[in-house]
């Protein structure tokens, strides 16, 4: 029996899965990302460092406000520049808006349709209508908080290299405090409705990877860890990883050195810094049963609902303390390199850049957190099928597009 | 009896993906949206779909990078009554006409040593391929349009897209000429209106990602830049970050590439 799933919906980007049984055994699974290449790494050079954060924007829909943080803490140690503590806590909020979107998006209108066996969430209009409303609520507030710093929730303009071109008053801060602060109690019926769902088993045995911070729940900055001997700084990335190009897929795969696949992204997170969360998502977490380390990747979805609780708690807290008062953006352009690693929604992201003296990029690298978990959705996936060799076609089908999904993948991300 | 609902169908080709966002998650009327159309195609939301059509309306987004995606465009060109491209890299070329500004087998060895499995072809506007009944211009999509394009659709009128520069929405708001008096290099002039003048509302030079305003005389800006000060290559760039495959924006870049 061969099973191709050509184009699977309701993920970011275009990708397919083929496999193949023959007399009760898996013979071939293959994960082909065929979104096509756009090449960002090879136009971005000769561009000027200040455009960059504006161009990796468009890699991603969903996710631009990474790439741009990302780029713009990479492109800053090139540059030798410093953030202030408020540009660092504004960029904080700006990517955790980014997060609480993203996982919001992909836990509604993606993920849920199947545990509901529907096709779409227009298929939803009839019988959640407290759901959808909730949605709407929280996607209002949320994209506004991106807004209220970025401009605009989608492809942010106001924040560039060496800071923020202009900031928010104080009394939009705090209707924005007051309106986050409405949230919490639909970020709990969040997390408590994805909790109820009748998740397929499964046990994955891939690498968890993250960055962690000793003193937050790290996402723009800290050192990468993993629960199995990682413990580095961000610097040795290119020594610990290593990007395999593909025969089959327009996405290179990113591996561990000499090692097995690994896994990123909410669940990964969340099982190695659980310790780190805001107290409203712990307790919430333990609430609804979630103890860490769990190893069922369908569960990527419950730490995803758990990531909305933080998100919304902390931003209040970081908002909070903000000063607002305004600096000029002072850049000296110089030669040097620069990376950074940090956590876009679907886990680890990696930026770096190789400037002139006058601040024209000369080398770009960019590797996606699909990338990285790549290999290890394909194996989850093998064994996922394995489970439910003896079952019909459509329900392979449906368990391995369920899989896919429960990844949150952004195929338009690990193309780029 | 219940009006049939305008069957829609939503393409992605080389892009971000954030047009279906724009429609399906960050613009306003989400709800009334999704309610008023038949999603006969739309991958972004929903599983199955006939991706054959035929289709009330369909809407594009993303450049065009591989042949196989015009064989495709094509078709579905025969089968919608009203066809939109959304968003600046369907409309104008976007960000990955970028690639075009460069050698472009140059470009594809920076990313892949192995190429005998990449098939690119030179990164172009929907425009170039098929006729187009409106442009939904913007990175993102501006929500006015965006609405405009459907309620066009649901009343069978013709849309009315704004077509004016920045300048316009920089004076509706009453905002300071950052060109003038701060002596940014700002693309308002010959950028297309429908961000209400997002960069320089906030003390930024407009970086034109919704792309030219018709006939825009780029080339007079391209002068005022120079005597700024700005370099051939900084100027280059301010007119190859969106657009660099248009006629207005194209001139100019020759010209200071030489």
């Amino acid at each position: 029996m061969r099973v191709n799933i050509d184009y699977i919906s309701r993920v970011e980007g275009e990708g397919s899965v083929k496999l193949e049984i023959s007399e009760g055994k898996l013979k071939n699974l293959k994960l082909n990302i065929w979104e096509p290449p756009r090449f960002f790494e090879g136009f971005l050079c000769k561009r000027s460092y200040a455009e960059v954060p504006d161009i990796v924007a468009r890699i991603c829909g969903i996710c631009p406000v990474s790439h741009m943080t990302t780029s713009i803490r990479a492109l800053e140690k090139a540059l030798g520049f410093t953030p202030s503590t408020e540009i660092t806590n504004i960029r904080h909020i700006m990517a955790l808006s980014q997060i609480v979107a993203s996982h919001l998006v992909h836990l509604y209108m993606f993920a849920l349709p199947d545990y509901h066996k529907l096709t779409s969430i227009t298929d939803m209009f009839p019988g959640f209508q407290p759901e959808l409303k909730r949605l709407n609520r929280m996607k209002e507030v949320i994209n506004n908080l991106t807004a209220l710093f970025g401009g605009r929730p989608l492809h942010p303009v106001v924040m560039v290299v060496g800071g923020f071109t202009n900031l928010p008053s104080r009394d939009m801060v705090r209707k924005m405090i007051k309106d986050l602060e409405d949230l919490k109690d639909d970020a709990m019926k969040t997390l408590r409705m994805i909790s109820s769902l009748p998740f397929p088993d499964l046990t994955s045995t891939a690498e968890y990877v993250v960055i962690r911070n000793p003193s937050d729940y790290a996402i723009n900055e800290g050192f990468m860890v993993s629960n199995n001997r990682i413990n580095d700084i961000e610097d040795d990335y290119s020594i610990i990883f290593v990007e395999k190009e593909v025969p089959y897929s327009n996405a290179k795969k990113t591996i561990i050195k000499d090692r097995g696949p690994l896994m990123v992204g909410a669940l990964a997170r969340v099982n190695l810094n659980f310790d780190m969360l805001h107290e409203d998502a712990k307790k919430t977490a333990r609430e609804v049963g979630f103890s860490p380390p769990d190893y069922n990747p369908f569960h990527n979805i419950l730490a995803q609902a758990i990531e909305i609780v933080h998100g919304i708690s902390r931003c209040i807290e970081l908002l909070d303390c903000l000063t607002l008062k305004k600096d000029e953006i002072e850049i000296k352009v110089r030669e040097g390199e620069g990376l950074a690693v940090t956590e876009a929604p679907r886990g680890l992201l990696f930026h770096s850049y190789k400037l002139n003296r006058r601040g024209t990029v000369e080398k770009a690298n960019i590797v996606t957190p699909t990338a990285h978990n790549f290999w290890s959705l394909e194996e989850n996936l093998k064994k996922l099928v394995e489970q439910h060799i003896d079952e019909k076609k459509e329900e392979i089908v449906l368990k391995c597009e369920m899989l896919v999904r429960a990844y949150d993948p952004c195929f338009s991300c690990s193309v780029h | 009896m219940e009006k049939r609902k305008p069957r829609l169908g939503f393409f992605k080709y080389s892009c971000c993906a954030g047009c279906e966002f724009q429609l399906i998650y960050f613009q306003e009327y989400i709800i009334e949206s999704l309610n008023s159309f038949d999603f006969v195609y739309c991958k972004m939301i929903s599983s199955g779909g006939i991706p054959e059509g035929p289709f009330d309306v369909a809407l594009i987004e993303g450049t065009i990078t591989e042949s196989w995606q015009v064989d495709e465009l094509k078709k579905i060109r025969e089968r919608s009554k009203i066809l939109f491209s959304i968003g600046s890299c369907a409309v104008n070329g976007g960000i990955p006409a970028i690639k075009s500004t460069q050698p472009e087998l140059e470009i594809e060895k920076r990313v892949y040593s192995d190429l005998s499995t990449i098939h690119s072809i030179r990164p172009n506007t929907i425009h170039s391929y098929v006729e187009v009944d409106g442009d939904i211009k913007g990175c993102p999509p501006g929500e006015r349009d965006l609405r405009e394009a459907l309620i066009s659709v649901l009343s069978g009128k013709k849309p009315d897209f704004l077509e004016y520069s920045v300048c316009i929405e920089c004076k509706l708001k009453g905002n300071i000429c950052v060109l003038v008096a701060y002596n940014m290099p700002c693309m308002g002039p010959v950028t297309n209106a429908g961000c209400g003048a997002l960069c320089p509302s906030n003390n930024r030079a407009c970086y034109s990602c919704w792309g030219p305003m018709k006939q825009a005389n780029a080339l007079a800006l391209a002068r005022k830049f120079e005597m700024m000060g700005l370099s051939p290559e900084d100027i280059v760039r301010r007119f190859t970050l969106f657009g660099s495959v248009t006629t207005e924006f194209r001139k100019v870049a020759e010209i200071y590439e030489s």
